[in-house]
């Protein structure tokens, strides 16, 4: 049986090179551009659905706490957030349109202008307007706003607590933002289709978007918070999602949306690189960090705890490294993507 | 490349755009062997040398200023002392081009430039309009209202501000935000808090912050001149180390290490420096952050709101390098062999460009100047980056998309000169 597997992976493969050597370089380009497109499409899709859900399940909580509960908007609040995890790695195209990515999550934010801001907003007396939102900056329109107002633990014990009104109307018009630009930036991704496809800039583009998500999740998302870079101290308050405890989790979606909507077009021009043996390798390396779920679907904070079990941190963080080595030196070099200046290279 | 969207600030990718104009006179026009890039990268250790040689000597205009304030706390001698700030940010601000690219000056500069920093650990706050770092232990230390104080379940005895005790404070807790020595810590001690958040003022500390007696206003005010006495020394010799390191005629300094390397290394950092400073830095961290999430917390120069004047010259080092001259504070003008003059050689038309584009992101930076310091109606930076202000963010934003497209040059006048890789050695900073 396990035989027959083999052989029935090495006659695809075969089939898929000979495909490749009877176009030349462009169609190849194509096929992979091709791969993404349909991929990122299938993730915004996900996207647009899961915050659609966030809204309306937060809309009637919000209507009628004794029926829908806390804990039915979290979870929508979570597979919305989880959704645009999967895609977070896109940095072209349409998300561009008036900075949606920060739109949809803000991050980092040391200084704490998400709790900051939703004060501000909850003590003026009047009720929260959609329009206050849409003008308020990308520290109130998105994921980590509504994650404030649903998890985080002092405003839950205080008065302004849900289902609070001003703080439902808050908490309605954020998810209101989050699944309209969801929407829109679906319908942008559609008609973003023929110029997506018949530009060859966006092979490059796009593998510069994968290998510029792997380098943040590495060093942003995991080493940051556990003190293995700048300072050297351990905070979760640098993870993301550190509110609802769904740090790793959104890492995990992070490699998962990766996995499923890059690697196949990254595959797919390797396996007619110079070096075909890198595409097998990176996916089972894909296959290594998401061993380390669903076991590590936990909050980060007990684990950087000085008694916590942070060797299971470390476990993820070696294979997570080995993944970006993978792809980011050899894969990005093999296929001569050329790195230029990017916007994080701050401090 | 032409898409139906509007290109985002900072795309990864920049669309060149041609532009024509250029008003750099090369350097070279009168001599007729080519230049080298060996010419180039010691022309630039030159830059380097003059530039922190002036902010040098205003560090220590600076620190004899805020002396006689300590001595004499009067208004006149607080107000020079503010001056005498602003002055030094002049040519510091040019020499950020330095740090990214030279780890030696990255390495070194947290303790002159580090920001945002947690003021709570220095001075007194007011509480309720205080943010500081989450999780920062150190946040509200207070360092001049106690002798002992405690971050992290750490005691250090602090009843003696001196230079080597401030910049053993600094980052202490395993936090950034703890900032205790540099340019913005002693901006806070002469400014204090700005309350004014999105409206028209900067900080209103009291001069009887630093009357001695019964006049003392918040307390201890013999320890906030100690610490004022102790950071403005610490600048000075810190600067001291740094023009040493760029001096001429040292066979051990970090001048000598870059002029024995492979002069491509040289050319590397150079343009390395220029377009993590444009785009990550300045049009990113500085600018973009400030505006999208209306912060005023991730405003730069936040107590003096002079942030106009940080961005306004740190787009000038960004040019300085490239056309190899420099502007030095009592008007002499360096120039020599530029980068300019090695990408004309080959690529004329590129070289136009870029410095087409180097114009227009300081002219794009001049008028965010202009509306701060106008005499009619100021709009300081923190008022441009208010919720719902169009204007002020239109200034904002022209700044950033020039920065933005000179970055794209900068990334072919890389290619132009043959430089592969654009990361730098060991800076830390992802590319």
């Amino acid at each position: 049986m396990q035989r027959l597997t083999r052989l029935l992976l090495a006659c695809t493969w075969l089939l898929a090179s000979g495909l490749a050597v009877a176009g030349d370089t462009t169609d190849l380009d194509r096929q992979a551009r091709h791969l993404w497109y349909d991929g990122i499409l299938s993730g915004y899709q996900a996207l647009a659905r899961e915050a659609q859900t966030f809204a309306r399940v937060a809309g009637d909580y919000c209507q009628a706490p004794e029926q829908t509960t806390l804990a039915q908007v979290r979870d929508a609040w979570q597979r919305a957030f989880l959704a645009w995890q999967a895609v977070r790695f896109v940095d072209f195209g349409p998300v561009e349109n008036d900075n949606r990515a920060w739109q949809f999550q803000f991050w980092p934010d040391p200084k704490n202008l998400v709790a900051r801001k939703a004060r501000a907003l909850l003590t003026s007396g009047a009720p929260v307007t959609r329009e206050q939102v849409e003008q308020g900056g990308v520290a109130v329109q998105g994921f980590p706003m509504a994650e404030y107002l649903l998890f985080d633990d002092a405003f839950g014990t205080s008065d302004q607590a849900l289902p609070a009104t001003s703080s439902c109307a808050l908490l309605t018009a954020v998810a209101g933002h989050i699944a309209d630009n969801s929407q829109q930036l679906l319908a942008d991704w559609q008609a973003f289709r023929p110029h997506y496809l018949d530009t060859a800039q966006f092979r490059d583009t796009t593998l510069r978007a994968g290998v510029a998500a792997l380098e943040i999740l590495e060093e942003r998302r995991l080493a940051q918070p556990m003190g293995l870079r700048g300072t050297g101290k351990r905070s979760v308050y640098v993870a993301d999602a550190w509110r609802s405890g769904r740090s790793l989790a959104g890492i995990e979606a992070s490699v998962r949306g990766l996995h499923q909507y890059f690697f196949p077009g990254l595959a797919l021009l390797l396996e007619h690189s110079d070096q075909p043996e890198l595409g097998p390798w990176i996916d089972a390396q894909f296959g290594e960090v998401l061993e380390h779920f669903p076991a590590l679907r936990q909050p980060m904070a007990p684990l950087l705890a000085p008694e916590g079990h942070f060797g299971a941190l470390q476990g993820l963080y070696v294979d997570l490294s080995q993944l970006a080595v993978l792809v980011n030196d050899q894969a990005a070099v093999a296929l001569g993507v050329v790195r230029g200046f990017n916007s994080s290279d701050g401090d | 490349m032409k898409t139906p969207f509007r290109p985002a600030p900072l795309a990864l990718t920049v669309a060149a755009v041609l532009t024509v104009g250029c008003t750099h006179t090369p350097w070279s026009k009168d001599t007729a062997a080519p230049v080298t890039k060996a010419d180039v990268v010691e022309h630039y250790a030159d830059l380097a040398y003059a530039n922190y040689q002036d902010a040098l000597t205003t560090a220590r205009a600076l620190d004899e200023a805020t002396d006689r304030l300590i001595a004499n706390p009067t208004d006149a001698n607080l107000e020079a002392a503010k001056q005498a700030w602003l002055a030094a940010r002049v040519p510091y601000q040019q020499t950020e081009v330095f740090r990214f690219g030279n780890t030696i000056v990255d390495d070194w500069e947290g303790q002159l430039n580090a920001w945002p920093l947690d003021e709570g650990l220095i001075d007194y706050v007011k509480a309720d309009d205080y943010q500081h770092e989450l999780g920062n232990a150190g946040a509200t230390a207070n360092i001049i209202a106690n002798t002992r104080i405690n971050v992290g379940g750490e005691t250090i005895d602090v009843s003696n501000l001196t230079p080597e005790l401030l910049a053993n404070l600094n980052e202490i807790g395993g936090s950034e935000a703890n900032v205790a020595t540099g340019y913005h810590a002693i901006e806070f001690l002469l400014w204090g808090q700005d309350l004014h958040g999105f409206e028209l003022g900067a900080g209103e500390r009291p001069v009887s912050d630093y009357v001695t007696g019964a006049g003392c206003t918040h307390g201890h005010c013999d320890r906030r001149a100690q610490y004022l006495d102790a950071v403005t020394d610490l600048l000075v010799s810190d600067l001291e180390w740094m023009v040493d390191q760029w001096a001429p005629g040292h066979d051990d300094n970090y001048r000598a290490q870059l002029l024995a390397a492979d002069a491509n290394d040289g050319v590397q950092k150079m343009l390395f420096g220029m377009g993590s400073l444009s785009l990550g830095e300045l049009a990113g961290e500085r600018m973009k952050v400030a505006l999208e999430a209306n912060s005023y917390e991730d405003e730069h120069d936040c107590f003096s709101d002079n942030t106009h004047n940080s961005h306004y010259y740190n787009g000038q080092g960004i040019q300085n390098v490239y056309t190899g001259s420099y502007r030095r504070v009592d008007g002499r003008l360096v120039e020599g062999p530029s980068l300019s003059d090695l990408v004309r050689q080959t690529n004329p038309e590129l070289d136009a460009r870029l410095n087409a584009q180097l114009e227009a992101s300081m002219k794009a930076l001049g008028l965010l100047k202009a509306k701060a310091e106008s005499s009619q109606a100021p709009m300081r930076f923190d008022m441009m980056i208010a919720p719902g202000n169009a204007a002020g963010a239109k200034i904002v934003n022209g700044a950033i998309m020039a920065l933005v497209e000179q970055t794209g040059s900068i990334e072919q006048a890389a290619q132009e000169l043959g430089i592969e890789a654009l990361s730098p050695d060991d800076a830390g900073h992802s590319f």
